[in-house]
């Protein structure tokens, strides 16, 4: 990270979020509790979250902590893994609750784990902000009082996506979608089917349990349906290189991309040649100049690949942040709450202005609206194609 | 749906799946038959058996030749020291050897975690190019996967049937104190055999992630391999893995391709299960493997 780009950062956060007078009074330490994959296929997503969080925790104690009221407080970031589980979910969300009091929690990523760690952060008060996909978890008789999702769902980027292969790739005429057999491939998996099919397009689709390696045997299944896009889906970073690589390896040369992830630069280094021509939802865009910022920072820390996720944890905490600043509390989570869903119009480092939407699909706005964007891998390098803004009623 | 091309690649996945799966099983199946020990870290030394290959022929760019057979010799020698410190007191012991084992397992996959993080790795394949013989593909790197098995398989019945240390090494699990009582030095002779049993771990271990990808918890697929590999074919029972292995990878195969992934689970471990109710000791196992 060059010099330049740190004050700007630094500054940045110091302007926007906080700013710690030398005379405010010390709130000691505010902990935040962080749930993700930190095993498993699903790593690379968790130490996106663990990374991109620490980073912004790194920066706002390195300006003298963040400012709630005439308070101080230091940050600290309790992570813990979910063995991308439902049970990991819960029995994680259960320790931060009850041995570590925090009132906070970042994640999990991946719905059977948010599903387990809500059935505990919900009944506790304790606001979480997620990746969790399936629509129960903010479609709930509960009304989805204190958690978040803070990035659009397959039902908000899938259509649009679908929509924009029908018209740069009409030579498609079926797909394959093969996913892991749990609460998020079978959302994600219907959710997809339903959109392909609207725009005119036949599915083929196999679940398998996750864990599975060797793909050949179901990608040679697949093969034989006669299939000319493979969709690799709700497929987490370490499957996803498996399935291109195996699908490469037995022949398959029809078009891959995945409506989901994304793990872009894993496949791009972990499958090599084989990747070529992949494309993918991309949640970032890191061609951007605070893309590269955020890219340059993450890199002084922690070398070689950057996820995605990463920024758009990064964006999830500044907003929790800010919403505890305003709410003037690091306690009472009904008025975070109240302050977060406030956060319309809110200017973000890496997004710019964020805003909820969400209740015409979950009768909740706790959906927040991002761009996204799609990315291929062309000469060995991954670029961005273009932006979709999704419509989150 | 069946057209020959599609019975082709059936018959190659088959192929280079059992390929693979002999190959993790034969390590394990060898400590429990000299020294009767479920070996739970059978896995975490296949792991660093791909974290070596992956500096030796990753990073150091050592010759793929030199460098897949000194990955494995690297974690067989440092593995002695385990062998001293943890697994020799548990020889001929079934059960602390089952949770002695757990806890080596335990120990190694937290030190690679605290050593290499948990990022999964890819070590670079050797081998890129895809033959194709009629309609049937054949990734290289698969067949070189499938040579490596077949060599190494003969290297493993040669050496326990033509050689004086092997002969050592089946008296010794027969019964060791007529084997000492011969003039056996039974200790040099399980250290031998530990030393192959771990060399065998972190060859697969190596191939497997070169294949799949590597972590620190990569080794947790290749144990389950074993385990079912070895129970099929025989604990103990070095023809009875190779055979356990074949079954089990054209099995998987056809059974994924024609009727899917859940299937093809389903009556693998079904099939297991179904063994171990009626022939415990195995295809090719003996009843005494099972009273030991």
């Amino acid at each position: 990270m060059n010099g330049t780009t740190r004050r700007r950062l630094l500054l940045a956060t110091g302007g926007a979020v906080l700013t710690a007078p030398a005379i405010a009074q010390s709130g000691g330490e505010l902990k935040i509790g962080g749930i993700g994959s930190l095993s498993g296929g699903g790593t690379a997503w968790g130490l996106a979250l663990q990374r991109g969080v620490t980073l912004l925790v790194d920066e706002i104690n390195a300006q003298g902590g963040l400012k709630v009221g005439s308070r101080t407080h230091r940050l600290r970031f309790v992570m813990l893994d979910d063995q991308y589980t439902a049970a990991g979910g819960r029995t994680a969300a259960e320790r931060l609750i009850n041995l570590e009091k925090v009132h906070f929690v970042i994640g999990p990523i991946g719905s059977p784990a948010v599903l387990g760690a809500i059935s505990a952060t919900t009944p506790a008060k304790v606001i979480c902000l997620h990746q969790g996909f399936a629509s129960a978890i903010l479609k709930n008789d509960a009304g989805a009082p204190y958690n978040f999702r803070i990035i659009c769902s397959t039902v908000e980027f899938g259509p649009a996506m679908v929509d924009w292969l029908h018209t740069n790739l009409p030579q498609v005429k079926k797909v394959a979608l093969v996913a892991p057999n749990d609460a998020t491939g079978q959302f994600v998996v219907p959710t997809l089917a339903s959109a392909y099919k609207a725009k005119g397009m036949g599915t083929w689709t196999e679940m398998f349990d996750r864990g599975l390696q060797e793909f050949t045997p179901l990608l040679t299944r697949m093969m034989a349906q006669g299939v000319d896009l493979l969709d690799l889906n709700s497929n987490s970073p370490g499957d996803s290189v498996l399935l291109v690589k195996q699908a490469r390896q037995i022949g398959f040369r029809g078009t891959i991309w995945q409506v989901g992830g994304p793990a872009v630069e894993e496949i791009r280094v972990n499958a090599g040649p084989l990747a070529e021509g992949f494309m993918s939802w991309e949640v970032f865009d890191f061609t951007s100049p605070a893309g590269q910022a955020f890219a340059t920072a993450y890199r002084a820390r922690w070398p070689g690949i950057v996820n995605a996720h990463a920024p758009v944890w990064y964006n999830a905490a500044e907003m929790l942040f800010e919403a505890i600043r305003r709410a003037g509390t690091a306690s009472d989570t009904d008025q975070v709450r109240a302050a977060l869903e406030g956060l319309d119009g809110y200017e973000t480092k890496l997004f710019g202005r964020v805003a909820w939407g969400g209740m015409a699909n979950y009768g909740v706005r706790h959906q927040l609206a991002l761009p996204f964007w799609i990315a291929e891998i062309k000469g060995g390098e991954a670029g961005i194609r273009t932006m979709i803004r999704p419509a989150v009623p | 749906m069946l057209t020959p091309a599609i019975i082709g690649q059936i018959l190659v996945n088959g192929a280079s799946l059992s390929a693979i799966y002999v190959l993790i099983a034969l390590g394990f199946t060898l400590l429990f038959g000299i020294m009767r020990v479920v070996n739970f870290a059978h896995g975490a030394f296949a792991m660093l058996g791909g974290y070596a290959l992956y500096y030796l022929y990753g990073s150091l760019g050592l010759p793929y030749v030199l460098a897949v057979p000194a990955a494995a010799g690297i974690v067989a020698a440092a593995g002695l020291a385990l062998e001293v410190l943890v697994f020799r007191w548990f020889y001929n012991r079934l059960m602390p050897g089952m949770i002695g084992s757990l806890g080596v397992n335990l120990a190694l996959v937290f030190s690679a975690v605290l050593i290499w993080d948990v990022y999964e790795r890819s070590i670079p394949p050797a081998f890129v190019d895809i033959v194709r013989l009629g309609g049937v593909l054949l990734p290289l790197d698969r067949l070189v996967v499938t040579g490596i098995a077949a060599f190494v398989l003969l290297l493993f019945w040669l050496l326990m049937t033509r050689t004086r240390q092997g002969l050592a090494m089946r008296a010794a699990a027969q019964d060791v104190e007529i084997a000492e009582a011969q003039g056996i030095d039974t200790i040099r002779i399980y250290r031998l055999a530990f030393f192959i049993a771990v060399f065998m771990a972190a060859l697969a271990g190596g191939l497997y992630a070169q294949t799949y990808s590597l972590s620190p918890f990569m080794g947790e697929r290749p144990l389950l391999v074993a385990f079912i590999v070895v129970i099929l074919g025989g604990m103990g029972s070095i023809p009875g893995a190779a055979l356990g292995g074949i079954i089990l990878g054209f099995v998987e195969s056809i059974l994924s391709t024609l009727y899917g992934a859940a299937t093809s689970s389903f009556v693998s471990f079904g099939a297991v299960i179904l063994l171990l109710v009626l022939r415990p000791w195995g295809l090719l196992g003996t009843p005494d493997t099972m009273r030991a």
